[in-house]
């Protein structure tokens, strides 16, 4: 199911909430759990059987690696359950890859499986390893409860495309937490934004998009615009879901942690991956980069390091090689930073490592969206005019005219200055009030252009499904 | 108690009471956003809910008369139907379908992407100087081939080697007049008529461009209007010699309906409804219409259709696979065979005058190889009239 469609905003989430709020405490995570699993099963009913055997086995080799903790058979026990939720990862995800690859290099015809992709596999693997690899490290127990574990693995609000919410950071809020009438408020207010987010300013991006590509008329700047509206989208479309996300957390008494950091006012690569898909990026952190060393090991070790980190991480987004050579490229990048780039970064003015950031960010989402390298390339070039295409013509001045507004407010939306002129305000008495009493009517406003914005649309699923 | 001791007791004293109403304060400020909360929280949620609880109890509607269109209805619970997840995109179907003022809605949406967003166009519809009209871009160059080889193939299959005079013409869509000049992105025309004469060399090409004028069109719908197609029906008829024939002595009638067009409900904005005329005399009063597909018999203006989904049906009762018209007061004894879309439904009628039959085919509803079982290609008239907007989606030819 998906958070932008009228299925769960007005049939199936206000029934959950009616039914979580009635019951007591102790029934809050079966509700949570069975609701988790009706909105997983809505989009992928096969897929639950699947899901629901994960979390046993999880489950049981949780108590296994925690009662052998110390021993080999511990050390047994977390490579079965690695190795069980990569192999499935990687049955499910990487399969045709492999095959297509392994076809392409020894000139055989093996035929594609065709794998559906479970939605969300990517997230909730790596939920369910941060589990027992924490219980393997002992910096957590195991969980007893098979409600409570498998309550957070299938939490909806996180389930399908993230925050990768660690067992570690919230274990103590599947036990006790609280609800307050402010944290609902705060939490559907925070969830609207990012529904507003995702439908009014992403989905937008995504027509220009697709207009581009059926386009047989480009010009440079149709190039651009396609490039900046991609990275735009990207954006908008993720860190609306995490906002949805976390706000839903909130109205269920959870909190999650950030995801976001308006990525885009960065000034170095370095600085953009600390603010961009945080939860992914602290994941790879400790669950491999440190474990392979990190940056305590000598140069050519830490160099295979960084490049064995990113090269997942952009395989993690997809099973192509243009995610892999995405991943690549900002490892290249980082490395440069880490070497020399940086401090020359912090020489130059601001501005000018400000547009380096944008520029290398929006040329990285043009080989991230492509569907080949080819086409990454051919498009990378047009857009530094290295193609027959002119520098504008009618048609990309009319979609420039037609998405200045979109791309303006899109453009703002992606800096902290709305959150900064609200916090400030806030602390203004007659401006606090005149906030307080525009909140509720601007959460009512945009719930009605999002619900037209739905009624009026077609099918479109988030972007970070795929993964 | 001395005087230090004294002093220290008054300045705790003082301190703990400093301490107390400050509690005191923060408490009441806890309390006022509480209560603040409390009225946020319960004006957005009341606002939910309500439109929930419509949602849940509101009986379904058949049609939308706006969209011309059935709307999906609750799906029926079946174990198959959930297992593939058809179920669920139904339930969404229904749900977007059924959804309470939906057509509120989505006016709602056309007026923020106008409005707010300034955007040109909302699902590709764009209004200018009160006309609305849908992009129609990019051309597809192998649609319009696949047009022009579709029209050669059933010239090779039952016009060649016989008199049939062949003429092909293409019906500018509105954006002709209006998309270009102001621009939005529009078709290539010239490039169209070059392409579509490439595959067409049989017919005798009839260029109508300028004979319309954007007025000539609905500003609501994609047609355009009969009582404006006159000097369009002279330039055809002069060049297939029949000019002659034609007297065009006509009466300009209104229907008594407010129409409103295809783009009023695609645009789902407040556009103001037009009047439909359409023009009489006596050889469309008296001409019998043959419709092959039911073996009935219409008249030439069905004005039960003013009632139906789309009012412009009233022109030969609109879609239909293939009619023939015959006039028993025509002028001469030739016959005409129209190739046509539903903008030939309105300009056929001006034709009868001086051909005492005139049958009618639409390639999209009958399959071009069982034409022959019902047309006998000998000395007729055939004219290929299809608009830009069919020729750009030719997959729709059999």
């Amino acid at each position: 199911m998906l958070f932008s469609s009228i299925t769960f905003l007005y049939y199936f989430l206000p029934l959950v909430l009616l039914i979580y709020f009635v019951v007591p405490f102790k029934a809050k995570n079966l509700v949570l759990l069975i609701s988790s699993f009706i909105f997983y099963g809505w989009g992928e009913p096969v897929y639950v059987v699947y899901m629901a055997l994960s979390i046993l086995v999880q489950y049981i080799l949780g108590l296994l690696i925690e009662k052998y903790s110390g021993r080999g058979l511990a050390k047994l026990f977390i490579v079965l359950s690695v190795g069980f939720s990569l192999g499935l990862l990687g049955y499910f995800k990487y399969t045709d890859f492999f095959i297509a690859n392994f076809n392409a290099a020894t000139g055989m015809s093996i035929p594609l499986l065709k794998i559906v992709l479970p939605v969300g596999i990517s997230f909730y693997t790596f939920q369910i390893l941060s589990y027992t690899v924490d219980v393997y490290r002992k910096r957590i127990s195991a969980q007893r409860n098979l409600i409570d574990l498998a309550t957070y693995i299938v939490l909806f609000p996180q389930l399908i495309a993230g925050p990768i919410v660690r067992y570690i950071d919230i274990y103590k809020q599947l036990k006790v937490r609280s609800h307050s009438v402010e944290m609902v408020y705060e939490g559907l207010v925070r969830f609207v934004m990012g529904l507003a987010k995702k439908v009014l300013i992403a989905n937008s991006l995504v027509e220009l998009g697709d207009i581009f590509v059926k386009s047989t008329d480009k010009s440079v700047l149709f190039y651009w615009m396609y490039a900046l509206a991609f990275a735009l989208q990207i954006y908008f479309d993720f860190s609306g879901y995490s906002d949805m996300a976390i706000g839903l957390g909130k109205i269920f008494g959870f909190t999650f942690l950030e995801n976001f950091n308006y990525p885009f006012i960065s000034k170095s690569i370095t600085e953009f991956w600390r603010r961009w898909h945080m939860s992914l990026g602290s994941w790879f952190r400790d669950y491999l980069y440190i474990p392979l060393g990190g940056n305590r090991v000598r140069t050519s070790r830490w160099l295979f390091n960084i490049f064995v980190v990113w090269m997942l991480t952009g395989f993690w987004h997809g099973a192509d090689w243009n995610f892999i050579i995405w991943g690549l490229f900002f490892a290249v990048l980082l490395i440069l930073e880490k070497l020399f780039l940086s401090k020359l970064l912090e020489k130059l003015p601001s501005f000018i490592s400000h547009i380096y950031l944008l520029i290398i960010v929006i040329i990285s989402f043009v080989i991230f969206d492509a569907s080949s390298m080819n086409l990454a390339f051919e498009r990378i070039g047009a857009m530094f005019g290295a193609s027959d295409s002119p520098l504008w013509n009618s048609n990309s001045l009319y979609y420039l005219r037609s998405y200045a507004l979109v791309f303006i407010v899109a453009i703002i939306g992606a800096t902290p200055m709305i959150k900064n002129l609200v916090e400030k305000a806030k602390k203004k008495e007659g401006w606090s009030k005149a906030i307080n009493i525009l909140s509720p009517i601007v959460t009512i406003i945009l719930l009605v252009a999002v619900t037209a914005y739905l009624i009026d649309s077609s099918f479109n699923p988030f972007l970070y499904f795929r993964f | 108690m001395d005087t230090k001791n004294k002093l220290d007791l008054e300045n705790n004293k003082k301190k703990e009471t400093r301490k107390t109403s400050g509690k005191t304060k923060r408490s009441f400020k806890d309390f006022m956003l509480g209560i603040k909360s409390k009225i946020s929280l319960s004006l957005v949620v009341i606002f939910w809910l309500s439109i929930t609880l419509v949602a849940w109890t509101r009986p379904a509607d058949s049609i939308s008369e706006h969209e011309r269109r059935p709307l999906e209805q609750l799906p029926a619970l079946e174990v198959k139907e959930i297992l593939s997840g058809q179920y669920m995109k139904d339930f969404e179907e229904y749900a977007k379908d059924q959804f309470p003022s939906r057509f509120g809605f989505r006016s709602i949406k056309s007026l923020l992407r106008y409005y707010v967003f300034l955007q040109s166009d909302n699902n590709d519809i764009f209004i200018h100087d009160k006309y609305a009209s849908k992009l129609e871009f990019p051309m597809s160059e192998s649609s319009i081939n696949l047009a022009g080889k579709k029209f050669s193939e059933i010239y090779e299959k039952y016009l060649k080697d016989t008199n049939t005079k062949n003429y092909l013409s293409i019906i500018p869509d509105k954006n002709f007049y209006l998309a270009k000049p102001n621009g939005y992105p529009s078709m290539d025309y010239d490039l169209l008529f070059e392409l579509i004469k490439r595959e067409t060399g049989f017919a005798q090409f009839i260029d109508i461009r300028d004979t319309l004028k954007l007025e000539d069109f609905y500003k609501t719908d994609t047609h355009w209007k009969q009582e404006a197609l006159l000097p369009t029906v002279k330039k055809i008829l002069k060049e297939m010699n029949m000019l002659d024939y034609f007297a065009f002595d006509y009466e300009k009638k209104m229907a008594e309906i407010d129409f409103y067009g295809v783009y009023y409900g695609q645009s789902a904005l407040p556009l103001k409804p037009e009047k439909i005329y359409y023009l009489t005399n006596i050889h469309t009063q008296d001409s019998q219409v043959f419709n092959l597909e039911n073996n009935s018999y219409t008249s030439v203006y069905d004005m039960d259709r003013l009632q139906g989904n789309d009012p412009y049906d009233i022109f030969l009762s609109g879609a239909s696979a293939l009619l023939v018209v015959e006039n028993p007061h025509a002028t001469s004894d030739k016959e005409l065979v129209i190739f046509r879309d539903s903008f030939g439904s309105s300009i056929s009628p001006l034709f009868l005058e001086g051909y005492s039959k005139v049958t009618l085919v639409d390639i999209r509803y009958i399959a071009s190889d069982l034409i022959g079982r019902f047309i006998d290609f000998e000395n007729q008239d055939v004219l290929f009239l299809y608009s830009a907007l069919i020729l750009n989606r030719s997959a729709t030819f059999k």
